[in-house]
């Protein structure tokens, strides 16, 4: 016979009970990894219209078109690794799906563009406070030896202190400099040149006392 | 105010002679250079830019321990400056760059035509741009010898149409004027490079300024072309007919120390004529207050210290010094005198001169003459270039005639005649005078007040029944006689 005998509170419900919950449960994890995998593609990202603005610059770069093979989508670099830690990214980046839906009109280029560098400043920040960890998803540093002497010694002995983000920027997105040479006023008047507005009107179009110029990003 | 002005002069001279007869040495201790932060950047520029890295530990800069920090080092405040692997650094190096080390030589560079290389083609560079239709046309070529104007985009990046640019006035985005790279190719800074003819001649030839063709005809020339081992480049002091004589190149006759002559890197000072206007017209040299200088045409009226002038790049200054003409030409004699005997050089110099002077009364100013009347009778419409004569015209004085003036200058035979004086002729004669007579009546009277009635045009435009056996028509009859 069976030794082993359940207390006198378990009772039958209390095991359904049990069961339910930890299928639910199960389910739950379940739905957390499909969660965050489904809202870690490019797909999704780009469901936001201001998101293909900054995919198209992707697009052309070397992490999408990679001669190996491998391409990283968007949430294997902006999604942190571990159930825990992409499911605390998603939450907080629905800020982004808040301020897409109330903040300014990130779908409009003029504006997008305006916004860039807070965007990468942010990003880079992000990526330095977890010393770059999703980069080592794919990146071993410790065998990174290229092809000519120097490479090794400059990953090893020459990174000391550093993380990928440090040096390797400006690899993805829009070109933006490093944060504490950016002039804002100078990148005012790159995009007013580049979208022929009148100068001033940026400041204003960040200040929301101008509507930016209607235009639509191209069609795909 | 004649007293005070030849007190200046004396001054000015006295401070020619009293200088070293070689080029500055740096006076700042090495101390100042050197910085930690740059020992760091060959480390990856050994492998993504060996050339670079390789030309430096060569170069003087490399073996005093100059390194890449010390030139390229930028202020986050600076409109071109970048972040680069942590450091905060400037792509382009800029005179005022170099002069923090190389200060006189800055100075002197920074007061020259060199600088105003740009300002002083606006209008051109306008025509270029505007009316042949395209940007790209003056980035590939105007700019990469005047320089361009470089546009720091808002991204920190250089914009591609204004750089990269080696160009000789290239205006900098830290408003300083100049190029020293355009002369001291980087990152070799080779003192032999420098003093070479080629190191001028990339951009000192052709059309407007042949001056390769012309040097590489003359006897200095053909003599450095088979001496240039015996030239003495390297050398630390480079004074003509002390430390090398077997030729002189552009830099010993503008630039070089010869005898009590010091070297300066104000290029011009020594030339007295202005040789690729339209007309010729010898120029002084006005020294600014602030250390600027400006050529000024003999013909206009003489400033005094004091006077407020109008630069190249339209802004005004006061007037410090006035170098007479007379006094550029002195100095250039000076370096002559080194390798010449005296007699030899004045009578050089008239010849130069006469050919100049021949040039300006029986073409240049005649035809510059009818042209300003055919544009007042509006026989020409304003638009340059839309009509024949005016094609001619340009050829007259900017092509042939450039040539020519040059050819004197530097004794080249064939530049001076069968490619100048000839076709300087031949273009006035046989295209430029037909082209404006079958502009009609108003047209031939102007050619009757500017060229017939002139003495110098009555030699045979008058004697249509004279016959010639230049020609070859009537070879070997002698009927010249």
């Amino acid at each position: 016979m069976n030794k082993f005998i359940a207390p006198e509170f378990v009772s039958r419900r209390v095991v359904f009970a049990l069961v339910v919950s930890g299928l639910f449960g199960m389910l739950f994890v379940f739905m957390l990894i499909e969660f965050d995998h489904q809202t870690s593609t490019e797909a999704f990202c780009t469901t936001c219209h201001s998101m293909e603005l900054v995919a198209e610059p992707y697009r052309q770069s070397v992490h999408y078109n990679s001669p190996s093979g491998i391409r990283a989508s968007c949430g294997d670099c902006h999604v942190s690794e571990g159930l825990i830690a992409a499911t605390l990214d998603h939450i907080i980046g629905a800020k982004d799906l808040y301020k897409q839906l109330f903040g300014p009109d990130y779908d409009n280029p003029v504006v997008n563009a305006l916004h860039a560098p807070d965007a990468a400043f942010a990003a880079r920040q992000w990526f330095k406070d977890r010393d770059s960890a999703t980069c080592r998803r794919c990146h071993t540093q410790e065998i990174i030896s290229g092809r000519r002497a120097d490479t090794l010694e400059i990953h090893s002995e020459g990174a000391k202190g550093k993380t990928c983000i440090d040096c390797h920027y400006n690899l993805v997105h829009r070109h933006v400099p490093g944060q504490q040479v950016f002039k804002r006023e100078a990148w005012n008047r790159m995009i007013e040149e580049e979208y022929k507005l009148e100068p001033g009107t940026a400041e204003k179009i960040l200040k929301g006392e101008a509507a930016p110029p209607a235009l639509t990003q191209k069609e795909n | 105010m004649c007293r005070s002005r030849s007190a200046y002069l004396f001054l000015f001279l006295f401070c020619l002679l009293a200088t070293p007869v070689f080029a500055a040495k740096v006076k700042l201790d090495p101390s100042n250079w050197g910085l930690e932060a740059g020992k760091e950047c060959i480390k990856c520029h050994t492998k993504t830019s060996a050339g670079i890295v390789s030309q430096w530990q060569d170069s003087a800069h490399g073996k005093q321990g100059v390194n890449c920090m010390d030139c390229h080092q930028a202020e986050t405040s600076d409109v071109d400056a970048i972040e680069h692997e942590g450091y905060t650094i400037a792509t382009l190096v800029s005179p005022k760059d170099c002069g923090r080390c190389h200060e006189v030589e800055e100075k002197q560079n920074s007061g020259s035509v060199h600088v105003n290389a740009v300002a002083s083609i606006t209008g051109q560079r306008r025509f270029m741009t505007e009316v042949m239709g395209n940007p790209a046309f003056t980035a590939a070529s105007c700019d990469q010898c005047h320089g361009s104007v470089v546009k720091v985009k808002g991204d920190g990046s250089l914009d591609s149409s204004t750089w990269p640019n080696s160009g000789i006035g290239r205006i900098n985005p830290d408003g300083s004027k100049g190029s020293c790279s355009s002369c001291h190719g980087r990152h070799s800074f080779s003192k032999a490079q420098a003093r070479s003819p080629e190191a001028c001649t990339h951009c000192h030839q052709g059309l407007d300024s042949p001056d390769k063709e012309v040097y590489e005809a003359s006897a200095h020339g053909r003599a450095f072309a088979s001496q240039r081992e015996q030239m003495n480049l390297h050398a630390d002091s480079w004074a003509a007919g002390k430390d090398y004589a077997a030729s002189a190149t552009c830099v010993t006759c503008h630039m070089g120390a010869a005898g009590k002559l010091p070297s300066n890197h104000d290029v011009g000072l020594r030339s007295a004529w202005k040789l690729n206007g339209p007309v010729s017209e010898r120029h002084h040299l006005v020294i600014f207050e602030d250390d600027t200088k400006m050529n000024l045409a003999e013909s206009a009226p003489k400033p005094a210290r004091g006077d407020l002038l109008k630069k190249v790049d339209g802004s005004e200054a006061k007037v410090k010094v006035l170098v007479p003409a007379d006094r550029r030409r002195q100095a250039m004699t000076q370096v002559c005198l080194e390798c010449h005997a005296k007699n030899t050089v004045s009578g050089f110099m008239q010849q130069f001169d006469g050919l100049v002077e021949g040039f300006n009364s029986q073409f240049a100013k005649p035809a510059q003459a009818i042209m300003l009347g055919l544009y007042e009778q509006k026989l020409l419409s304003p638009k340059p270039f839309d009509e024949p004569v005016e094609q001619t015209y340009w050829s007259l004085w900017h092509d042939a005639g450039v040539r020519a003036r040059h050819g004197a200058a530097m004794v080249s035979a064939e530049h001076a005649g069968w490619q100048g004086m000839h076709q300087v002729a031949q273009l006035f004669y046989a295209s430029f005078l037909p082209q404006v007579q079958a502009l009609g009546a108003p047209a031939e009277a102007l050619i009757k007040q500017h060229v017939l009635d002139q003495p110098e045009h009555q030699g045979w435009l008058q004697q249509a029944d004279r016959p010639a056996w230049v020609l070859g028509v009537a070879e070997g009859k002698s009927t010249d006689e």
